[in-house]
């Protein structure tokens, strides 16, 4: 389990972190998401001990970063956003390397080394030299070396930057795996709609600040929130527009051609109730549902600076 | 026995390249040559003069041991002061800070990697200085002390050139920094000395200096030790000694100047050590062992 307590960091003037909460449950897959420039790169440095906090904790199990760094190294594997290539090595020595550098040695490593190649498709590379490799298959060797002292936790900092659409579902299908094998997987990424695939969890950050998290259901209930109301009228269409606009929870009303679009606020239960309405006022409601909404959009809502202010909008 | 991860990725990794095999055929071929053409000099002046000077013989010992003090000052930095920069350019030192090594095993790995290329340069060059055994002169014993001597210099060297790579963001600044710390040592301390006789005979009207204070500077210069060893070998007139007027007086300084020497070589390796701290202190991530 990883816990970050009201972490703050600053380089000179600027706040990179402002008191940041975050929490990632054991077997969870954690998408870390937030524009450029949020602090992603700058939490996940203090996760794995390369950065020091200027307030705040971070627990890996428990286990202060700061106060126990080796044992939390030990617990942890680390895949960065840039894949930094040795001469002059081959893939086997590679990985033998970041295995001797955890202790293991001989026989041991070289069979788990094997097995993580294999897992990641690379077992017949063992033998090509790391700066041949593409970029895809150098960031899976970067995710087998990760792995290489099978930590229970793995971090990585936006792992599949830069790749080509069938390598980044190839990552995912593996990180899928992984979290079937009981690893707690945080990955962090500037896309959204990019995690939502494979995240169990979802924590956004912005501006040094975590301004959403929860669990993937959370965040599509938030899209439905977002997301207009449909609805189709026959007939009777300024009845509806009057009993809409007086309704609280209506923030919006556009008319589309057929439809009338509703910024609703409510939940569920509160368009059950408008529906009911709408049809005991006797308006002939043929159409009710919410649009389906995306999750770009509701990153861009949640990570939106500008005040904006509700205006109840009326095309004719 | 464990060996040090990081000296066995980098000597693996050294042995593939052409960087090693091309530094010592350079290092050994400018000796050689060296060699040679003061071994010609002297043969032609023996069949000009049919007088055999045995004393030339040392000379060449002197010019070759000094040759190569010259070319290990000018090799060391090049070989350490870009390794741990090299592994921040490349992005390769984060990876190695998360896992269980610590600041200190990847400094010491990257020392040693860089000390045993010297030491191969040391070693190759062996039968070089060697010549000198054909008419004697000089015991083996003299040659083992001017290796130690080598090899204190390249602890010294090499540990200034991990502490400025470890200190820098770039490797080019890590180089120049290494360089400039070899100048300051070197010349540096024999600079001082000479404006503290200028100073001096100024105080005391041409009377002569004393050994004042600045004497003891040149303890941590590697050239003085060296040329300090080379003159209990084969005399005072002999290598760097036309710069380092001032070593003469060192039979003034009491027991440091007649162990001059060990003690200098004893406060080189202290230093080495403090630019070794110093190395893992910048080296270790920021966050490590704070609280």
């Amino acid at each position: 389990m990883l816990r970050i307590e009201n972490l703050t960091k600053v380089f000179g003037r600027a706040v990179a972190l402002d008191g940041l909460n975050m929490t990632v449950e054991p077997g969870a897959l954690y998408g870390f998401v937030g524009p450029n420039g949020a602090g992603k790169t700058t939490t996940i440095k203090t996760l794995i001990g390369l950065l020091a906090p200027d307030d705040g904790r971070v627990l890996v199990n428990g286990i202060d970063v700061v106060r126990e760094p080796e044992r939390v190294m030990a617990r942890i594997g680390y895949v960065p956003d840039v894949f930094g290539v040795y001469d002059n090595l081959k893939v086997s020595e590679y990985m033998e390397f970041f295995a001797s550098c955890y202790g293991l040695a001989g026989l041991k490593a070289r069979k788990r080394s094997q097995m993580l190649l294999e897992q990641v498709g690379l077992d017949d590379k063992a033998d090509f030299y790391v700066e041949g490799l593409s970029r895809g298959m150098q960031q899976r060797l970067c995710l087998a070396r990760a792995l290489i002292h099978n930590p229970p936790i793995l971090i990585m900092d936006e792992p599949t930057a830069g790749l080509d659409p069938r390598t980044r579902y190839e990552f995912k299908e593996i990180l899928k795996e992984l979290q079937s094998q009981g690893k707690t997987i945080l990955i962090s990424s500037h896309i959204l709609p990019e995690l939502a695939e494979i995240c169990s969890d979802i924590g956004v950050i912005d501006q040094g600040r975590m301004v959403f998290e929860g669990s993937m259901e959370e965040i599509l209930a938030q899209i439905n929130v977002a997301s207009p109301l449909l609805i189709s009228v026959s007939g009777n269409r300024d009845k509806a527009l009057k009993l809409l606009r007086e309704h609280p929870e209506v923030e919006t009303v556009t008319i589309r051609e057929e439809e009338i679009a509703v910024g609703f606020s409510g939940d569920r239960k509160d368009e059950q109730a408008l529906l009911k309405q709408l049809v005991t006022e006797g308006v002939n409601v043929y159409g009710f549902v919410r649009e389906r909404g995306n999750l770009e959009s509701v990153f861009m809502q949640i990570t939106d600076h500008s005040d904006g202010e509700v205006v109840l909008i009326h095309e004719d | 026995m464990r060996i040090n991860p990081i000296y066995r990725q980098e000597s693996r990794a050294g042995a593939r390249s052409f960087k090693l095999p091309l530094i010592i055929l350079g290092f050994n071929s400018v000796l050689a040559v060296v060699a040679l053409l003061y071994m010609n000099s002297m043969i032609t002046r023996v069949q000009l003069t049919a007088e055999i000077q045995y004393s030339s013989f040392l000379g060449l010992y002197g010019f070759v041991a000094t040759m190569e003090f010259v070319l290990l000052l000018f090799i060391i930095p090049g070989l350490t002061a870009g390794v741990i920069s090299g592994e921040r350019e490349r992005q390769t030192l984060d990876l190695m800070l998360t896992t269980r090594l610590k600041a200190s095993d990847i400094v010491i790995g990257k020392l040693v990697q860089g000390l045993s290329t010297v030491f191969l340069l040391i070693v190759s060059s062996f039968p070089i200085l060697a010549l000198v055994f054909i008419y004697g002169g000089v015991t083996v014993a003299d040659v083992g002390l001017l290796l130690l001597c080598y090899v204190v210099t390249a602890v010294l060297l090499g540990s200034a050139g991990l502490f400025c790579s470890a200190a820098a963001r770039r490797s080019t600044i890590a180089t120049v920094a290494a360089y400039s710390v070899v100048v300051l040592l070197t010349a540096g301390t024999l600079v001082a000395n000479y404006l503290a006789d200028g100073l001096g005979e100024m105080a005391s009207a041409g009377g002569g200096a004393p050994a004042g204070w600045p004497m003891y500077l040149l303890l941590w210069n590697p050239a003085a030790t060296f040329q300090t060893v080379l003159s209990g070998q084969i005399g005072s007139e002999s290598g760097l000694a036309p710069i380092f007027p001032q070593l003469e007086r060192i039979a003034d300084m009491g027991l440091i100047g007649r162990y001059w020497w060990p003690v200098s070589m004893a406060v080189q390796i202290l230093l080495a050590a403090v630019f070794l701290a110093g190395a893992v202190r910048k080296t270790r991530p920021a966050g490590r062992g704070r609280r």
